[in-house]
């Protein structure tokens, strides 16, 4: 018994060690990304849609060993929570690797155009903060820090606020940014940014869950009991 | 017959020992109700869209029962995991589940946003080409809500897979919004723009998050690990 949930155990500490690596890889992309993007690099775009199959295989293979340990080992409590929120955590990750992908096919859209300087400092910007959050995330994670992750939605405020006055540039630079075609790209763009942060704050929730068993609707739901008097917790236990 | 253990503590669903079918059964009716109750928030977003104002009230307390009934099915599903005696395929749908129910929670939590927002900024529902824009994408995003509800209650590969190619149509109307926005004169220009941006930025997410519930049933229903690399193709046109 000891010896198979031994071997549990090193199942899962394997699946964690892959998970941070695959996530790695899609914080190299962000910024491998925006590079080539600023830098309107084609070859480095083309070269970065190429390498997501590979984070897509690696995200594929974790969910695939989280399905089978739970098929065959049957694990109980922190364990299960660990390995369902690894399955989850495969997920969002390589959803923050696609939107990269999405950058990068932006960036052949934008060949030939010019990126006005305001912008390209707002971009930078976001996918510097983007990086910070989707490591944030994953040291929360790797660290089994509930905190962390509960502070993940608070610190996305400065992404998002990056993105409304991205957004708000775009707008107010009819002279620099005529093509409206090149104006819409733009506009895209900066919400595939602003989307990686979302994958941050949502793989803080499940960490928060998988940590501490708590979700944060848990208080709107009990508001709703107490209207609808019936007891939260005849429902849960 | 099987016999029948009830498990009180697994979100109302009862659960089984050797026979886990009627409670997978329960799980999907569950899961299904909880899709409702996200759409009848859809409705009073889209009435407000539309300038019909229901009471805020109403929608705040159907959010309140989407997050109880997050947290109960999330509950249910763990410890019905934690009795081990799913098989394979229905491990496969309970984790699924386990992954389409958040999608649906957050699907209400940007309904209720909406609403909340139009509320604050009624110009939102002011006739004109902005709000033509924004009712356009509101009515797609909902109805490829819609689908993935479908697709779900039926488990149609077939819709499931529609929906993973249906958020592309929401990247045409950013391309809209973005022309009318800088179309627009006057004092109050700015705060119409940021609100405006900020009820579509919810809605397109509305829209990606029925795309993931499509992608998580492709997975579901076909095994197929493409679900993976199907990366925004639409995102850079």
């Amino acid at each position: 018994m000891t010896e198979t949930r031994s071997g549990f155990h090193q199942q899962l500490d394997v699946i964690q060690r892959d998970l941070l690596r695959v996530a790695a890889r899609v914080a190299e992309t962000v910024m491998r990304g925006t590079e080539a993007l600023l830098d309107l690099d084609l070859l480095a775009a083309r070269a970065l849609i190429d390498g997501d199959g590979e984070i897509d295989a690696l995200a594929f293979d974790v969910e695939e060993r989280c399905f089978t340990a739970l098929a065959r080992q049957q694990p109980m409590g922190g364990d299960m929570r660990a390995l369902v929120t690894a399955l989850h955590l495969s997920s969002e990750i390589e959803r923050s690797g696609d939107l990269m992908v999405n950058v990068a096919k932006a960036t052949s859209h934008l060949f030939g155009s010019e990126i006005p300087p305001q912008l390209r400092g707002l971009l930078q910007a976001m996918s510097t903060e983007a990086v910070r959050l989707h490591r944030l995330a994953m040291d929360a994670y790797a660290e089994q820090d509930a905190n962390l992750a509960a502070a993940l939605d608070d610190i996305d405020d400065r992404l998002d606020q990056l993105h409304k006055d991205y957004i708000q540039a775009i707008l107010e630079l009819h002279a620099d940014v005529p093509d409206v075609h090149v104006a819409v790209q733009l506009a895209l763009i900066g919400r595939y940014y602003e989307r990686i942060g979302d994958h941050a704050v949502n793989i803080g929730e499940r960490v928060r869950y998988m940590v501490t068993g708590w979700l944060p609707e848990y208080e709107s739901s009990a508001r709703y009991a107490v209207r609808s008097q019936a007891p939260l917790e005849s429902e849960l236990r | 017959m099987c016999d029948r253990i009830e498990c009180e503590g697994a979100g109302g669903i009862s659960a089984d020992l050797g026979c886990t079918r009627p409670t997978i059964v329960a799980l999907h009716s569950r899961v299904d109700q909880m899709g409702i109750r996200v759409d009848e928030n859809l409705e009073r977003m889209l009435d407000g869209l539309r300038g019909v104002e229901h009471p805020l009230a109403v929608a705040i307390r159907t959010n309140d029962e989407i997050d109880r009934m997050l947290i109960s099915l999330t509950y249910g599903c763990y410890e019905l995991l934690e009795q081990g005696t799913v098989a394979a395929p229905d491990l496969r749908f309970v984790l699924s589940a386990m992954g389409i129910i958040p999608e649906l929670d957050r699907v209400g939590h940007l309904a209720l946003g909406v609403v909340n927002l139009v509320r604050e900024n009624p110009q939102l529902a002011r006739s004109g080409p902005v709000r033509d824009v924004v009712l356009a994408t509101a009515n797609d995003a909902v109805e490829l809500f819609r689908t993935s509800l479908r697709a779900w209650s039926l488990q149609d590969l077939g819709l499931a897979a529609e929906l993973t190619v249906g958020t592309c149509r929401l990247d045409l109307y950013l391309g809209r919004l973005v022309v009318e926005l800088r179309r627009l004169r006057g004092p109050h220009a700015d705060r119409v723009a940021r609100s405006t941006f900020a009820a579509g930025r919810a809605l397109e997410r509305i829209a990606d998050h029925s795309a993931t519930i499509g992608r998580r049933l492709q997975y579901l229903l076909a095994g197929d690990p493409m679900h993976l690399t199907s990366a925004i193709e639409c995102g850079a046109r």
